[in-house]
């Protein structure tokens, strides 16, 4: 069993329980335990542009600096901090290359968190839980895990901007990720690719201009579902609130318009793998998945062996 | 021969500080609050209990060759040579009205009176200062995690003297906060100690009153001989 020092960031504690709970529960069948640092602050989100605004750099740089200490307590724990939110993880991941290049901003950096005896050695490497499960678990051993395989989901995978941009924080090739893909056919489940698994989701215009989010969104679940898809899967909570609370917003406001519900990859995880359901918090979802799951015979009845 | 001064020696040394820009000799075994007085101010504003639990008397200070800004209770800290110190008579932070009964324990709650939290740098400026030694940066971080029961339990403590306010580049009254933290744990994640509820049902049935009357009544040297004669007996079980 590894252990691997977790950062959650605020999404995860609010209103992504589920994919929290469901990663956990995921992570210790595959032996790859996400362990929650004792104590974190905010990741620093959204990452400045700003290259000397060193007040902005703190946060993540204490994430780092708090999560390497966490390793020291933890069993077999490379030195790595491990994200579910792909925004931490983007945020993370940036100002840690930006240290490791960059001596003098360290220095000033390190200045501030000295009397903390929170200094940084740039000695950690941040990984987001997706390329944990493809590099080190591999997709083999979660296949081996697999009691309640997704038949008849039709899984369209969603990356949002996050996962594969900018050059340093990118998990997987801009064009061509296949890394959900690969993921979602190890469930069992039925891949469908759309053509706008990267089309923006309108992120925080969400916060003053709903207009744009719900013309983005309506996009990129039209061209999911005219391939057959019905359902999404996501890694970023800010996607899957965006894209969640809008179709709903929209079902509302028109007719004939049909939902799908959108998935955290550890969810689909979890209900391949015979978690318990309500480790899903599926009641926080706007379109809730568990008609669909049903229909499908993939919760609510007693697996026959 | 023992260096130790006399208690005579001890009460006469003296140290120079300097209030508000003048300075001024006082005895150095004072508290920074009863060295004003000793020279000659009066602190309307600023003082409180004078035994460290109100908060009202929050002091910043420098030391001579120290660039560090320091912060303390006057009345719990002795002062040192070469002070350069002043006392606040007020924190200037916004206290948000709201009614406890119609808020949930989540991070929007305290986002919709205190939407500055969310600016937090994480810089620990307001854990620095703080006479409480309270954790106040992750307190804060809780709040925004939702995490109301451990931002209750880690600001405990607090006792809203505001000087993590002051120094706060987020700009934010971190010891509001704190109070809306606790004041949503103690509502809604904690249940109501039953006895509580008995001592409520035993006041408002009377059950005191005769007690109370007959205290009262008492003299002046009565109320005093019944105060040192007391003792802590249970009288239902007596």
């Amino acid at each position: 069993m590894v252990q691997y020092s977790y950062f959650p960031g605020c999404n995860l504690k609010t209103n992504a329980k589920g994919f929290e709970e469901t990663a956990i529960a995921v992570s210790k069948k595959l032996e790859a335990e996400l362990v929650e640092m004792p104590s974190w602050n905010c990741c620093g989100t959204v990452h400045t542009l700003t290259s000397d605004n060193i007040m902005k750099r703190i946060a993540p740089i204490r994430v780092l600096s708090r999560s390497r200490k966490h390793v020291e307590t933890l069993k077999e724990s490379p030195n790595q901090v491990v994200t579910l939110c792909s925004m931490c993880n983007s945020t993370l991941k940036i100002v840690n290359n930006e240290v490791k290049k960059d001596q003098e901003i360290l220095d000033k950096i390190n200045y501030q968190l000295e009397e903390d005896e929170e200094t940084y050695e740039t000695d950690m490497e941040v990984k987001h839980f997706l390329e944990i499960l493809r590099d080190i678990v591999g997709y083999e051993k979660i296949s081996e895990k697999v009691v309640n395989p997704l038949e008849g989901l039709k899984i369209s995978p969603y990356y949002g901007c996050m996962l594969l941009h900018p050059e340093e924080a990118k998990i997987d090739d801009e064009e061509m990720p296949d890394v959900l893909e690969s993921l979602v056919e190890s469930l069992g489940a039925e891949l469908v690719m759309s053509p706008l698994f990267k089309f923006c989701c309108g992120s925080y215009h969400i916060v003053d201009q709903e207009d744009i989010v719900s013309s983005q969104v309506e996009k990129i679940v039209e061209a999911a579902k005219r391939r057959g898809a019905n359902a999404l899967v996501v890694a970023c909570p800010l996607c899957a609130y965006n894209i969640d609370q809008q179709q709903k917003a929209m079902a509302r406001n028109s007719v004939g318009k049909s939902p799908i519900p959108v998935f955290y990859f550890t969810q689909l995880m979890a209900i391949a793998m015979g978690e318990p359901v309500k480790i899903n918090y599926f009641n926080d979802h706007f379109i809730n998945p568990e008609p669909l799951l049903k229909e499908l015979g993939l919760i609510g009845r007693k697996k026959a062996k | 021969m023992s260096k130790t001064k006399t208690k005579q020696e001890e009460e006469t040394l003296t140290v120079k500080i300097y209030i508000m820009g003048s300075a001024h000799e006082v005895p150095a075994s004072l508290t920074i609050m009863k060295a004003m007085e000793y020279a000659g101010f009066k602190i309307k504003r600023g003082a409180g209990c004078r035994a460290g639990f109100c908060g009202a008397c929050a002091t910043l200070y420098r030391k001579a060759g120290d660039y560090r800004i320091y912060a303390a209770l006057a009345c719990q800290t002795q002062v040192e040579d070469g002070m350069v110190l002043t006392q606040l008579p007020f924190v200037p932070a916004p206290k948000a009205i709201y009614d406890v009964d119609s808020l949930k324990p989540t991070a929007s709650s305290i986002l919709k009176f205190y939407p500055e939290v969310a600016r937090c740098l994480s810089c620990n400026a307001c854990s620095k200062v703080c006479p409480q030694e309270i954790q106040v940066m992750d307190y804060v971080q809780y709040c925004l995690q939702g995490q109301i029961d451990k931002a209750a339990e880690l600001s405990f403590d607090c006792v809203q003297c505001g000087l993590c306010a002051i120094r706060c580049p987020a700009e934010i009254p971190q010891y509001h906060v704190g109070m809306l933290a606790r004041r949503l744990h103690g509502k809604y994640n904690t249940s109501t100690p039953e006895t509580l509820l008995e001592r409520v049902e035993e006041i408002e049935n009377g059950t005191f009153e005769e007690g109370f009357e007959e205290l009262m009544s008492l003299s002046k040297d009565g109320l005093k001989k019944r105060y040192t004669e007391r003792d802590f007996v249970d009288q239902k079980k007596a």
